[in-house]
């Protein structure tokens, strides 16, 4: 069973420090992140064979607070989507209390909802990218999934600040992950984006607004805000993204690890074969799109890039008078785990990009909006570096559940 | 129809930083091949780029050093190409938001006229890994060696302001003392680390055209740059007489055939925008800081030259060109040598006296100390002329006092006036033709007279006390 789950297992995890804060917490990871010594093939023939040479700086930070690495669970190619993840299987079966995942279009807090835990994307630049093997450098973050917002805090009260490596990290304003307890983060109003939900059918929109009438019952005020570009959420993560992913899966060149194809005459001719066989499908057509932006339509990456600046202000404005904003995490539509074309990728992660585009972070919490017996997820969204406010507020919201059960 | 040539040049120029551009590696390219490497330089997966503040403030140096404008916010973008020495499948480089533009170099042209020429931009680059190809058996294999990928290095993008191979040859040089005075870099065309490309095209001599123009690499020296520009412009010129147009391509400089041959279309890849290097932010603060670095460059100190110590005009550009050599002339005239004397013994005699031996200024046995000595003694007339040349070439073999070397050698000049008079007697008594001479009136018999006395001394005669007892003598008889 544990080969199904797991890409490597250590069969008798091991820590040596007995009294930090992650003491006795298990963590699965995906092999993209680097462990010294694992075999961290970022689901990706690219990377066949590929042994970690040095740790992470997530990774060595969560053993020295006491973690236990489990091991690494199957994942996407190189983390774009969630064809063949069993990060949330490892977590649904109890063989962690946490698992690292990879959201570079949402798939955390996509991958915790078949668990019923809470998935949750950093805001962007809080934890060091180093040691972390992605495809799309400004839009990935290392995200959790778990069954608490509380084991979730504690990891990242862990892993984030600055780390002297990993210069495209900020440099001050870290959020303060140890003030939740005492209610430093309370939330009043709620926000919801109009055009958020103009493409959802009736049955969706039920089930949300299902969930808004029991927290206006709470007393949260709820505000109608409107968003009217919503809508470039996904083209411009698309466009910027498969131009970033074209460069920077450019290191596969089969030189110096890596697959490499045989029979080849010449470099040129190895490296055509050795790139062919190197990526699936999925990640190839996604490269070919990027290339072509860069190649052959510069203008239109130029115009994405513009646009991502645009949307990232105006969504910073929208909290303004809201504290944060709510919307469904997936649709009913489009099933996360099979979309393997690039169209069914966005479809499937249209609502959840947007925070990779603007880098603000994102929690979705499982069982608040049931479409029949699929589950959306509720996902919160606050402005960059208020993650603590939205765990706080997913850790409300759950008690509070607790009390109606 | 006449043709004027178009001339601008592409620069690339290695800082001399102690490590890479975005790593901790040291910047040996020429160490052991891969013995200077890193994951991150290597382009392990998982690495990040950790941008050099060294490689800032010596690229900044340079740009000041080269009068240019800096902008306080650029960045990097990747130049996107796939080839076997490019680890990432791409280049940093700053293409979009350079780091200096609008600078400029004064020369003096082929006609004596000073002339700017500009220099449009400046911006960084990593350098790439180096290939080695050798053949296994059979097979030819190529190898990758790392060590000079991620190499801090800037290019220098001038307006196509140059007319005459001279005027590409002349800003090289003028550029090479500019940066060797802020010591930001080498500038070695022969090992490469200083590589020039020019681009070239032909315009109807009067107008303002800018034609399509034909880029040229691989010359390993100045003088290489201008023959290669040279070949170019009338290879262009044939082409245009025989009605063929011009394609923009690069050819390469071939040194041994002294011809130029197509190598391929220019580069056009892409250049977008990195997202894990974050923009580069000088403040005020570390610009002017940067400044306050700035020496006294050659052009000021020339100029001071001339008017405090009345060098004339070459003397002056002589002593200024280089920043060591114009520390060795403020150090000897310190110790109160005539300056235009200094001048013209370290130009004339000291540096080829250096160059043959293939020393430097900086550690030659001949040092300031004893090179001023040496001269005091000339001016003291202890010594004349001759003999302190000899006495020069012995100062390089041994480390003793100039002084101790002028006793040993016996250079000390007589400066007798009894002794002198003996000599010129007999001289003049076995020389009555040109005695007979200078009576009449030709004057430089006086000169073949002073020639045979200074042999007859071998060569210690105080010339100057030769000529008045001869002056003397002659005018009596």
């Amino acid at each position: 069973m544990n080969e199904k789950i797991f890409f490597h297992w250590e069969s008798s995890p091991q820590t040596k420090e007995k009294d930090g804060p992650l003491s006795g917490v298990k963590i699965a990871i995906q092999p993209n992140l680097s462990v010294r010594g694992w075999p961290t093939e970022a689901g990706s023939p690219a990377l066949e064979h590929y042994i970690a040479l040095e740790d992470a700086t997530v990774i060595s930070r969560i053993r020295k607070a006491g973690a236990m690495l489990v091991g690494s669970t199957h994942m996407s190619e190189l983390g774009f989507g969630l064809v063949g993840d069993t990060a949330g299987s490892a977590l649904a079966e109890g063989l962690c209390d946490a698992a690292l995942v990879t959201d570079t279009l949402g798939e955390a807090r996509v991958a915790s909802i078949p668990a019923g835990a809470i998935g949750y994307k950093p805001s962007y630049g809080i934890s060091s990218r180093l040691g972390l093997i992605g495809l799309i450098p400004s839009m990935e973050t290392i995200g959790v999934i778990a069954r608490s917002p509380e084991i979730i805090v504690r990891i990242m009260q862990t892993i984030s600040g600055p780390d002297p490596e990993d210069f495209s990290m900020l440099s001050e304003g870290f959020p303060d992950f140890t003030r939740i307890k005492n209610g430093a983060y309370p939330v009043k109003t709620i926000g919801i984006i109009r055009e958020s939900q103009d493409a959802l059918p009736s049955s969706e929109l039920e089930a949300f607004q299902g969930a808004l009438a029991l927290l206006s019952d709470r007393g949260f005020e709820i505000q109608d805000l409107s968003l009217p570009d919503f809508r470039l959420f996904r083209i411009v993560h698309q466009v910027v993204g498969s131009a970033e992913a074209s460069s920077d899966a450019g290191k596969y060149d089969s030189v110096r690890y890596g697959h490499r194809a045989d029979g080849t005459e010449n470099w040129n001719e190895m490296y055509l074969k050795s790139r062919t066989e190197s990526f699936g499908l999925l990640v190839k057509s996604y490269l070919f799109q990027g290339a072509y932006f860069q190649f052959k339509n510069y203008p239109a990456f130029g115009d994405a890039c513009r646009i991502r600046r645009s949307l990232a202000q105006e969504t910073r404005s929208l909290f303004d008078t809201v504290d944060v904003i709510l919307l469904p995490t997936r649709h009913l539509g489009a099933v996360p785990a099979k979309a393997n074309t690039v169209a069914h990728v966005y479809d499937a992660f249209s609502l959840t990009c947007p925070a990779n585009v603007t880098g603000m972070p994102a929690v979705s919490l499982s069982g608040f909006v049931k479409c029949g017996e699929v589950d959306l997820g509720l996902q919160i969204l606050g402005p960059h570096l208020s993650d603590p406010r939205i765990l706080s507020f997913a850790s409300i919201l759950l008690s509070s559940r607790k009390g109606d059960e | 129809m006449e043709y004027e040539p178009v001339i601008g040049l592409e620069i690339h120029m290695q800082l001399n930083c102690a490590t890479k551009m975005f790593c901790d590696c040291a910047n040996l390219p020429g160490e052991k091949p891969n013995s200077s490497v890193c994951p991150i330089c290597l382009w392990m997966p998982g690495a990040i780029p950790q941008f050099s503040r060294e490689a800032l403030e010596k690229a900044t140096l340079t740009c000041l050093a080269l009068n240019c404008e800096i902008n306080l916010r650029s960045a990097f973008d990747q130049k996107v190409y796939y080839y076997p020495d490019l680890p990432k499948g791409f280049q940093l480089s700053q293409f979009h938001r350079q780091l200096a533009k609008n600078g400029w170099l004064d020369i003096i042209d082929e006609e004596g006229k000073p002339r700017r020429l500009r220099i449009h931009e400046i911006h960084m680059e990593e350098d790439v890994a180096k290939l080695v190809h050798e053949t296994e058996g059979q097979k030819r294999i190529s190898l990758v060696d790392f060590n000079r990928a991620g190499a801090p290095l800037v290019e220098i993008v001038t307006e196509p302001d140059m007319r005459s191979p001279y005027d590409a040859m002349e800003f090289l040089r003028a550029l090479r003392t500019q940066i060797w005075y802020v010591n930001t870099a080498d500038c070695s065309m022969e090992t490469g680390t200083m590589r020039a490309d020019a681009n070239i095209s032909l315009r109807p001599k009067g107008t303002d055209e800018l034609n399509t123009k034909v880029e040229v690499k691989n010359m390993n020296s100045i003088r290489a740059v201008g023959s290669a520009i040279i070949y170019e412009i009338e290879r262009q010129t044939e082409e245009l007489r025989a009605g063929r147009p011009i394609i923009l391509h690069t050819r390469l400089w071939d040194p041994a055939k002294n011809i130029t041959t197509p190598m391929r279309g220019k580069f056009s890849g892409p250049c977008v925008p990195d997202p894990s290097v974050p923009d580069v932010i000088l403040t005020e603060e570390l610009l002017s800081e940067i400044r306050s670095r700035l020496p006294e460059m050659p052009a000021q100190k020339k100029a001071r030259f001339m008017q405090e110590f009345e060098l004339t005009e070459e003397e002056a550009s002589l002593m200024s060109a280089d920043r060591e050599v114009a520390d060795y002339f403020e150090t000897v005239i310190q110790e109160h040598i005539a300056p235009r004397t200094t001048a013209q013994w370290i130009s004339a005699r000291l540096l080829p006296a250096i160059k043959d031996r293939g020393q430097t200024i900086s550690e030659t046995a001949v040092t300031p100390k004893r090179f001023s000595a040496l001269l005091a003694m000339v001016e003291r007339e202890e010594i004349n002329s001759s003999a302190a040349r000899e006495a020069l070439d012995l100062l390089f073999e041994s480390d003793k006092t100039p002084e101790a070397i002028v006793e040993e050698h016996h250079f000390r000049q007589i400066g007798d006036a009894d002794q002198l008079e003996a000599v010129l007697d007999r001289i003049i008594a076995e020389n009555p033709d040109a005695v007979e001479n200078f009576k009449k009136g030709k004057t430089q018999a006086a000169g073949f007279l002073i020639g045979q006395a200074m042999r007859a001394s071998k060569g210690k005669a105080n010339p100057k006390l030769l000529r008045e007892i001869l002056d003397a003598r002659l005018k009596s008889s």
